[in-house]
């Protein structure tokens, strides 16, 4: 597949910011990656759907392994997969009028009749046009993610609550300030320690003029019980329901079940991953101990082993409900928006890889 | 593992037309087979029979094509030999199958075609499906897991031994499971496949279970609400796995789902009769005249979804809230 070295280049660039971590924070990695491939739909040259979806499959191997941890990037990858061959059937069903194709999910059932191997290799006119439309609508979903959340906290925070949440997300933030226009809650900011991202929290909400209060993490527990409803945001959503969230998020969550405190979690669909974590090291790294540790102790500390997880997994029978862009959610409802969102040929590629 | 039923079903069915001795000579093919074919998922076999059924029916309509299927379905589950109630759902599937297949194509000969040709096709997906849920379950077998088994269930084996002919390093702990010791028969597979296995008693579980990372079961039927019907004393490791937050996870063929909603333990009992359960504890009882004893031994138990953590089905890694879902796309 022949393509065009300018667009060559702008992938070499966007892999070395990747890597370079020059780009971080899910939402910014999502809306560059959702750009370069629909730039390189439109640019490049390509004959049929299976192609399209090979070449899209070998591209997104390479960018995901630029940040491995970063799992917006094979979401937007797969969601892209998906407009594909969504775009493909309808398309195919329009010219051939055929009723035994079905359109709905339902193709791993056992009992619906696979034609041989539909392998999108037939070429249609439409198809440029219609995949980048759908994918024009992805990206302004994605655009409008923060004002869709935002708006939906009237049916979720109430006045004269005491709302706490941990570390600094966006989507969070957002939701508080919107709250906090128009009616009067308190909040306590869970500093989040080695980061301490807590602390931008604390501010940014103070700012607009919501009560806030900041707490070290161990006081968590201590407080909880003063607390009506814990809101976090996440890094990832597992398929099964459980989250991969910032570390410290486990804790607050084991505290808020002790206590019959709700917990919410406020992100965007396309932190929706198809994979399954099922303890704490599954999808985890580590930071460096120089964050609470001192340099200057070094000799001391010879025989000292230090772990700074980056990641806590919450398991999904913690979490009571999900505010998303397309609204509220159960965990066991996740498996759903799955099957909407992305399709079961597209899951393994990590495997692919192993 | 070839199947071709088809060569010794002509020879043993008569020339006489009527249905009745048909269904029974297939019928009683299918058990021959099911016994001699101990590897195969009860589904192949029971297809295979079924389709012949529409061979040879005499029928000109549909409605009369699945009047002699309900007929041989019927045979088929009154048998005597119908020890496993994936039987039935295995019958409801096909009949929904061939409904659904003859809104399509509403054309008899054209129909019947259709059916017999997809029916071939259905028989070879079921043969498939346990190599599907073999690879899924795979990534949840790491270096170093210690699985708990209960049961002997053929998916679980071929997920195991899957995972260690891929070189994986696990072990084993296979319980008894009476009372017909089929944890015997497990434990013996999997040491021939040099997988390191512990046997223990069934009432030893809660003591093994810290040492466990998770539980892995085979089902016979897969409820409406995404609860198991298995074995005896799948339950009760259920409660354990949960109270140790260990997780449970079943692996299943589809169409072991069926459309039934039990309420409690009781509510199951329709699904299989349960006879002769004084003959398996006779044996290891020590007391003189074990007859005057009233013994209660069902060989089945339903666990309810709240207890299990993910179903491994060849449709995917399902939540059990994911199973309703499923079921009402196979048979909306």
């Amino acid at each position: 597949m022949e393509q065009p070295s300018h667009f060559l280049n702008q992938l070499e660039t966007f892999i070395l910011r990747l890597k370079r971590k020059r780009i971080t924070g899910s939402f910014s990695v999502s809306l560059s990656t959702a750009e370069i491939l629909r730039q390189y739909i439109s640019t490049t040259k390509w004959s049929n759907a299976k192609h399209l979806i090979d070449n899209i499959k070998q591209m997104g191997k390479r960018l995901i392994e630029t940040q491995p941890l970063e799992f917006c990037i094979g979401n937007i990858i797969r969601r892209v997969l998906f407009i594909i061959r969504e775009e493909y059937l309808a398309l195919r069903v329009e010219e051939e009028e055929n009723p035994t194709i079905k359109l709905d999910s339902s193709r791993n059932n056992l009992l619906t009749y696979e034609e041989p191997m539909d392998d999108y290799s037939e070429s249609f006119q439409g198809l440029k046009s219609s995949i980048l439309d759908t994918m024009g609508e992805m990206i302004d979903e994605l655009k409008g993610l923060y004002k869709s959340v935002a708006g939906q906290y009237k049916d979720h925070i109430h006045a004269n609550e005491v709302i706490m949440t941990l570390g600094s997300s966006r989507t969070v933030e957002e939701f508080l300030k919107e709250a906090g226009k128009k009616r009067k809650f308190g909040v306590i900011v869970v500093e989040t320690a080695p980061s301490l991202e807590g602390h931008q929290t604390a501010l940014a909400l103070s700012k607009c003029g919501i009560d806030t209060t900041l707490i070290p993490d161990s006081s968590i527990f201590a407080m909880m019980s003063r607390v009506n409803k814990v809101i976090i945001g996440t890094h990832a959503v597992m398929a099964n329901g459980g989250l991969i969230a910032a570390s410290g998020t486990h804790m607050l969550a084991v505290a808020a079940k002790y206590h019959s405190v709700p917990v919410m979690v406020c992100t965007g669909l396309y932190k929706l991953c198809p994979l399954y974590a099922y303890d704490q090291d599954t999808y985890n790294d580590f930071g460096s101990p120089a964050a609470y540790l001192k340099f200057k102790e070094a000799e001391f500390l010879e025989d000292v082993h230090s772990y700074n997880p980056n990641f806590d997994y919450i398991p999904p029978d913690l979490v009571s409900l999900f505010v998303t862009n397309s609204g509220g959610h159960n965990p066991s409802y996740i498996y759903r928006l799955l099957q909407e969102y992305y399709h079961p040929e597209d899951t393994f590629e990590e495997e692919k890889d192993d | 593992m070839n199947i071709t039923p088809t060569s010794a079903v002509t020879a043993t069915t008569t020339t006489t037309g009527a249905s009745t001795p048909n269904t029974q000579e297939n019928a009683a093919f299918a058990w021959e087979y099911i016994k001699k074919e101990q590897e195969a998922a009860l589904a192949i076999p029971v297809i295979r029979v079924l389709i012949e059924v529409i061979r040879k029916s005499q029928a000109a309509t549909i409605m009369g094509l699945q009047k002699d299927l309900e007929h041989a379905t019927h045979n088929l589950k009154q048998c005597s030999f119908n020890t496993s109630i994936s039987l039935n759902s295995v019958c409801e599937l096909f009949i929904r199958f061939v409904t659904r297949t003859s809104f399509d194509f509403p054309n008899f000969d054209q129909c019947k075609i259709t059916l017999i040709e997809r029916g071939e096709q259905l028989s070879k997906k079921s043969a498939n499906s346990r190599t599907k849920i073999a690879k899924l379950a795979d990534r949840f077998i790491r270096d170093g897991v210690t699985i708990l088994v209960h049961g002997f269930s053929r998916v679980v084996l071929s997920v195991l031994l899957n995972a260690s002919a891929q070189g994986k390093r696990f072990s084993v702990i296979v319980t008894e499971s009476r009372p017909d010791s089929s944890g015997y028969k497990l434990a013996e597979r999997l040491q021939a496949a040099k997988i390191p296995v512990k046997l223990i008693m069934d009432g030893g579980v809660s003591r093994i279970i810290d040492k466990v990372d998770y539980v892995l079961c085979g089902a016979e039927a897969i409820v409406e609400n995404g609860g198991i019907v298995n074995k005896i004393g799948t339950y009760q490791i259920s409660i354990v796995a949960k109270a140790f937050k260990k997780p449970f996870y079943v692996a299943a063929e589809s169409f072991k789902f069926t459309r039934s909603y039990p309420l409690n333990q009781s509510d199951i009992e329709f699904l299989k009769e349960e006879k002769d359960t004084f003959q398996a504890c006779k044996s290891c009882s020590k007391c003189e005249h074990p007859e005057s004893l009233t013994i209660d031994s069902p060989t089945l138990d339903y666990t309810p979804p709240s207890y299990i953590t993910l179903l491994f089905t060849e449709l995917g890694v399902l939540t059990p809230s994911a199973v309703s879902d499923e079921l009402i796309k196979l048979y909306y």
